[in-house]
C-alpha cells in the first residue's frame, strides 16, 4: 500500500472513499430492489437477470470503445508529435476541439439516421466523443518530456524507436491514462444513450422509465449507470496511482 | 434542408435563443456557487482535497442519470434543466478556482497586507484578479459542457434544441427525420462556438494586461 | 569501435565544417577547421551564439554539419550509423539529464543495454562506476534521480557518460547547474577520472575559469564558430592572440594567472594526523609535542574526514568520524585560486590536499600568499 500512501490527497479520498460510495448505493438499491411493492412491468424490467444483461451490454459497448478509441488515438497522438505529420497538429487539434462542442445525443441520432440503428453504430459514435481526451492527452504528455532529456537519449545512441518507447511514453504515461480514464468515464455516461438507437445498455431502464411513467425504473437505471460510471472512475485511478513510474513525483 | 430551415427560421432562431439563454443563466449561478466555494475552501485549505473529490465525483455522475434522478423531485419542464446544467457547471469552475486562488503568490499577499489591504479588499483587489484568467478557462469548458447536457435536458421537456434531435429520432424514416436531428446538432455546435468566442472575449476585457498570455 | 576496454582516446579532427540554418544569413558555424589530439581535454568557450554548442553536436552528429568532414580515429562520422556512432561516444550534458523514470543503475547501463552487454556486466559496470564518482553503489544504485542532490545527479551523469567506456566523450556545460562548491568538487573528481582513463573530452563552457582549470588545450570561439584562438591555458593567458580573446579571458589580472598553478606546484606542510578509534590522550600529546592546536582525522583508506582543534577533540575519549561534510578540501591538481576559495571557509588557515581522494598533506594559506608575493615581485 506504499503507493496509496504517495498518492496525493484527492487520490487517496477517492481511492478509498469511491468504492464504500458505490458498495453502499449498490447494497442500498438490491435491498429496496427486494422489499419494494413493484407491478408488473416494474418487476419485469428489474429482474435481476435483465439489470445484469443490461450491465454486460453497457459494459461490453464501453469496454469496445476504450479499444478502439485507445488503439486509435495514442497512435495518432504519436504521429502528430513527430515528423512531418507534425504539422498538422494544430488543424487537427481545432477541429477535434471545435467538434468536442457537437452534443453527444446529436451524434449518435445523427449517425443512426444516416447509417442505421444498432451496436455499432452506437460505437462508432461514442468512440467519436471520447476520442478527443486521450488525443489530447497524448499530445500533451509527449510534449510535455523535457526536449534535454529526448536529446541526451539520442545523444547516448537511442534510435527514434526507443526513445519513443523507453523515454517518451514511459514519462507520458501519467497524462496519457488521465485522458483514457476521462474518456472511459464519458464512455460509461454516453453509453446510456446507445438505448435510444437499440444498442442496449442500461439507458434502457432510463428511457423505458421516462417512456412510461415508471419512475423507480427510471431512477434504478439512472443509479446503476452513476454507479458504472464512479466504479469505472475508480478502476481508472487505480490503475493511474499504480501504473506511474516510480521516479516521478 | 434549406427548404427545412427557410420554413423554421424564426423557430430555430428562438430555439437557439432559448438554448443559449439557459446555459448563460445556468453559468452565471455557477460562476457565483463555483467561486464562492472555491473562496470557502481555499480559506479552509484542509477543504481542498475533498472539494476536488467531490467535484471528480460530481463530473463522474452521467448527465442523463442526473436528469433521471432529478425527475421524480422536480417534474417535466424548465427546474430540472436548470439544476443540471448548473450542477456540471459548478464543478470545472469551481475546479478552476480553487487552483487558481491557490497559486496566488504568497510574497503578494504578504505585501498586501503588509500594505494595509484587509481580507476583503486583498480578496478584491488581489487574489480574484490574479486568479481570474484560470477561473474564466474554467468558465469556457463549463460552457461547452452544459451546451451538451442542456441538450439531454431537452429529453425532459426543457427547452432549446434539443428536442429537434429528439424529434429527428422519434420521427426516423420520416422525411425531415434528419434535417431535424442536423439542425439540432449543428445549430447547438454554433451556439457553443458562438457562446465561447463571447467568453474569450469577455475574458480578454475583464483580465489585467498585466497577466494576460 | 567496439566495447573493449580503450585505454586512451581518439583524436578528432574538423575539417573545414560548416553549419548554415535555413533562412539564416550568417553560418551558425563557418569553416571551422579544428585537431583534438587523442588523451586530450579541450574546453570550447566562448559568447553565447558562437557555435560552441553547434560545433559540439556536430562530433556525435545530433546536428549535421551542411559541409565538412569529422572524422574520430581517421574515421568520417558520417559514413556511420547516427545511432551506432552515438553508442560509441559519451555524452554529459547539463544537470545530469537523468531519466527520472529510472534508477541510477538504470540510467548509467543505458548505453551498455543498448549495445546488449551482459546483465551483470552491465550492473557490475555501474557498481564501478558509481564508486569512480564518489557515490556508494549499495546506497545510491536503486535511487531516483529526484532522490539525489544536484551534484549527485550530475556526478550520475558523468558516470553514465563514461559507461561503455567510449574513447571520446562530449560534455555540455556539465557543471552549470551546480552551486561553485560543489562545482570545484566535481571538476576535481573529473581531474582525476581523466588522469586515469585519459579519454579525448570535449567541453563547451562559459566559465573561462572552468576552461583553464580542466583543459589541457582551450578554444576560444567568436561570433559563427571562427576561431580567436586554440591554444593551451597557459599560452592563452600569457599571450592572447587578439583583443577578443584577451577581454575573454579578463587578461591582465594576476589572480588569473593562480588558475594556471596548481596545488601540487607548491610545497605542502604535514600537520598531525590521527585516525578514527585512536585514543584522544595520545593524539594530543602528539598534536602538543609538534606544538599545533589541531589535528587532521583520517578513515581507514586515508581519505580526510575533518580538520579539528584539539578543544573540540577532546569532548570523546577516542576519536569519532564527525560526519560532516567537507568543504575545505581540495585535489592537488585543483588550482590555487580555488585552493584560495576553500581556505575562506576553513578556520585553520590552510585547505586539505588529497590525491586520488588520499591525504597528502595541507596547502597553508601564507604559502600561498607567499608564492604570490615573490611570482609578482620577480615579474617587476
Amino acid at each position: 500500500m506504499g503507493r496509496l500512501a504517495a498518492a496525493d490527497r484527492e487520490d487517496r479520498l477517492l481511492l478509498i472513499g469511491l468504492p464504500i460510495l458505490i458498495g453502499v448505493v449498490l447494497i442500498g438499491w438490491i435491498i429496496w430492489r427486494a422489499v419494494a411493492d413493484l407491478d408488473d412491468i416494474e418487476a419485469r424490467l428489474l429482474t435481476p437477470a435483465s439489470v445484469l444483461e443490461l450491465t454486460w451490454q453497457h459494459l461490453v459497448i464501453v469496454a469496445v470503445c476504450t479499444v478502439i478509441v485507445v488503439g486509435t488515438a495514442v497512435p495518432m497522438g504519436i504521429l502528430l508529435t513527430r515528423g512531418p505529420t507534425r504539422k498538422l497538429s494544430p488543424p487537427i487539434m481545432g477541429l477535434a476541439n471545435a467538434g468536442q462542442a457537437a452534443p453527444v445525443i446529436g451524434v449518435i441520432v445523427l449517425l443512426a439516421l444516416l447509417l442505421g440503428f444498432g451496436f455499432w453504430v452506437a460505437v462508432l459514435s461514442l468512440t467519436i466523443y471520447a476520442f478527443l481526451p486521450v488525443l489530447a492527452n497524448t499530445i500533451t504528455g509527449l510534449k510535455g518530456v523535457d526536449r534535454s532529456l529526448v536529446e541526451a537519449a539520442r545523444g547516448m545512441g537511442m534510435s527514434d524507436m526507443q526513445v519513443l518507447f523507453r523515454i517518451e511514453l514511459p514519462m507520458a504515461v501519467p497524462v496519457i491514462l488521465t485522458g483514457v480514464r476521462t474518456a472511459l468515464v464519458l464512455l460509461a455516461g454516453a453509453g446510456a444513450f446507445a438505448a435510444f438507437i437499440d444498442a442496449g445498455g442500461l439507458g434502457e431502464l432510463i428511457q423505458t422509465g421516462i417512456v412510461m411513467f415508471r419512475y423507480s425504473v427510471l431512477v434504478s437505471g439512472a443509479i446503476l449507470v452513476a454507479l458504472l460510471a464512479l466504479a469505472v472512475e475508480w478502476v481508472g485511478r487505480l490503475v493511474e496511482v499504480y501504473t506511474k513510474p516510480k521516479g516521478l513525483s | 434542408m434549406i427548404r427545412f430551415i427557410d420554413e423554421r427560421w424564426a423557430d430555430i432562431l428562438f430555439r437557439s435563443y432559448q438554448h443559449g439563454s439557459l446555459v448563460i443563466q445556468s453559468l452565471i449561478l455557477a460562476t457565483l456557487i463555483g467561486v464562492g466555494i472555491a473562496v470557502l475552501v481555499t480559506t479552509y485549505r484542509g477543504l481542498s482535497p475533498a472539494a476536488n473529490a467531490i467535484s471528480a465525483v460530481g463530473l463522474t455522475i452521467p448527465s442523463f442519470a442526473l436528469l433521471g434522478l432529478l425527475l421524480p423531485f422536480t417534474g417535466i419542464g424548465v427546474v430540472p434543466s436548470v439544476i443540471a446544467v448548473t450542477f456540471y457547471a459548478v464543478l470545472p469552475i469551481l475546479r478552476n478556482a480553487v487552483v487558481g486562488l491557490q497559486s496566488v503568490d504568497g510574497g503578494i499577499i504578504e505585501s498586501a497586507r503588509g500594505q494595509g489591504m484587509n481580507a476583503m479588499t486583498i480578496f478584491w483587489r488581489v487574489r480574484l484578479p490574479l486568479a481570474w484568467p484560470v477561473i474564466m478557462t474554467g468558465i469556457r469548458v463549463s460552457a461547452q459542457m452544459s451546451m451538451g447536457v442542456a441538450a439531454i435536458a431537452a429529453y425532459v421537456l426543457g427547452p432549446g434544441l434539443g428536442p429537434y434531435i429528439f424529434t429527428g429520432l422519434s420521427t426516423v424514416g420520416g422525411a425531415n427525420a434528419l434535417n431535424y436531428a442536423v439542425v439540432g446538432t449543428v445549430g447547438i455546435i454554433v451556439v457553443a462556438l458562438l457562446l465561447d468566442a463571447l467568453l474569450v472575449l469577455f475574458a480578454r476585457l475583464t483580465t489585467s494586461k498585466g497577466i494576460r498570455a | 569501435m567496439t566495447e573493449n576496454h580503450t585505454d586512451t582516446g581518439a583524436q578528432i579532427e574538423l575539417i573545414d565544417v560548416v553549419k548554415r540554418y535555413p533562412g539564416q544569413e550568417n553560418a551558425a558555424v563557418d569553416d571551422l577547421s579544428l585537431t583534438v589530439p587523442a588523451g586530450e581535454t579541450v574546453m570550447f568557450v566562448g559568447p553565447s551564439g558562437c557555435g560552441k554548442t553547434t560545433s559540439l553536436k556536430m562530433i556525435n552528429r545530433l546536428i549535421e554539419p551542411t559541409s565538412g568532414q569529422i572524422l574520430i580515429d581517421g574515421e568520417d562520422v558520417t559514413t556511420k550509423d547516427a545511432t551506432e556512432l552515438r553508442r560509441s561516444i559519451g555524452y554529459v550534458i547539463q544537470g545530469g539529464g537523468l531519466m527520472p523514470h529510472m534508477t541510477v543503475a538504470e540510467n548509467i547501463g543505458l548505453v551498455p543495454g543498448l549495445l546488449k552487454w551482459e546483465k551483470r556486466r552491465t550492473r557490475d559496470r555501474a557498481d564501478e562506476l558509481l564508486d569512480m564518482v564518489g557515490l556508494d553503489p549499495s546506497t545510491y544504485r536503486d535511487r531516483y534521480p529526484r532522490e539525489l542532490s544536484g551534484g549527485q545527479q550530475q556526478r550520475v551523469g558523468v558516470a553514465r557518460g563514461l559507461a561503455a567506456d567510449p574513447p571520446v566523450i562530449l560534455m555540455d556545460e556539465p557543471f552549470g547547474a551546480v552551486d561553485p562548491i560543489t562545482r570545484q568538487r566535481l571538476q576535481d573528481e573529473l581531474m582525476n577520472i581523466q588522469a586515469e582513463l585519459h579519454k579525448t573530452i570535449v567541453c563547451v563552457t562559459h566559465d573561462i575559469d572552468e576552461a583553464i582549470k580542466l583543459g589541457d588545450r582551450i578554444l576560444i570561439l567568436k561570433q559563427g564558430g571562427r576561431i580567436a584562438q586554440y591554444d593551451t591555458p597557459e599560452q592563452i593567458l600569457s599571450a592572447p592572440s587578439d583583443d577578443f580573446a584577451a577581454d575573454f579571458v579578463g587578461s591582465g589580472s594576476k589572480l588569473k594567472q593562480l588558475s594556471l598553478l596548481r596545488v601540487r606546484d607548491l610545497e605542502l606542510v604535514r600537520p598531525v594526523t590521527c585516525r578514527v578509534g585512536e585514543d584522544v590522550d595520545e593524539v594530543v600529546a602528539r598534536a602538543e609535542e609538534a606544538g599545533e592546536q589541531s589535528v587532521i582525522i583520517l578513515d581507514e583508506r586515508d581519505r580526510p574526514l575533518e580538520w579539528v582543534f584539539l578543544r573540540t577533540l577532546r569532548r570523546h575519549s577516542t576519536v569519532t568520524d564527525p560526519e560532516r561534510e567537507l568543504h575545505t578540501v581540495v585535489d592537488h591538481r585543483s588550482t590555487l585560486a580555488d585552493a584560495l576559495d576553500s581556505m575562506l571557509v576553513s578556520s585553520h588557515g590552510g585547505a586539505m590536499v588529497t590525491e586520488g581522494g588520499r591525504y597528502i598533506g595541507v596547502i597553508s594559506y601564507d604559502t600561498v600568499t607567499e608564492h604570490i608575493r615573490s611570482a609578482q615581485n620577480g615579474e617587476s
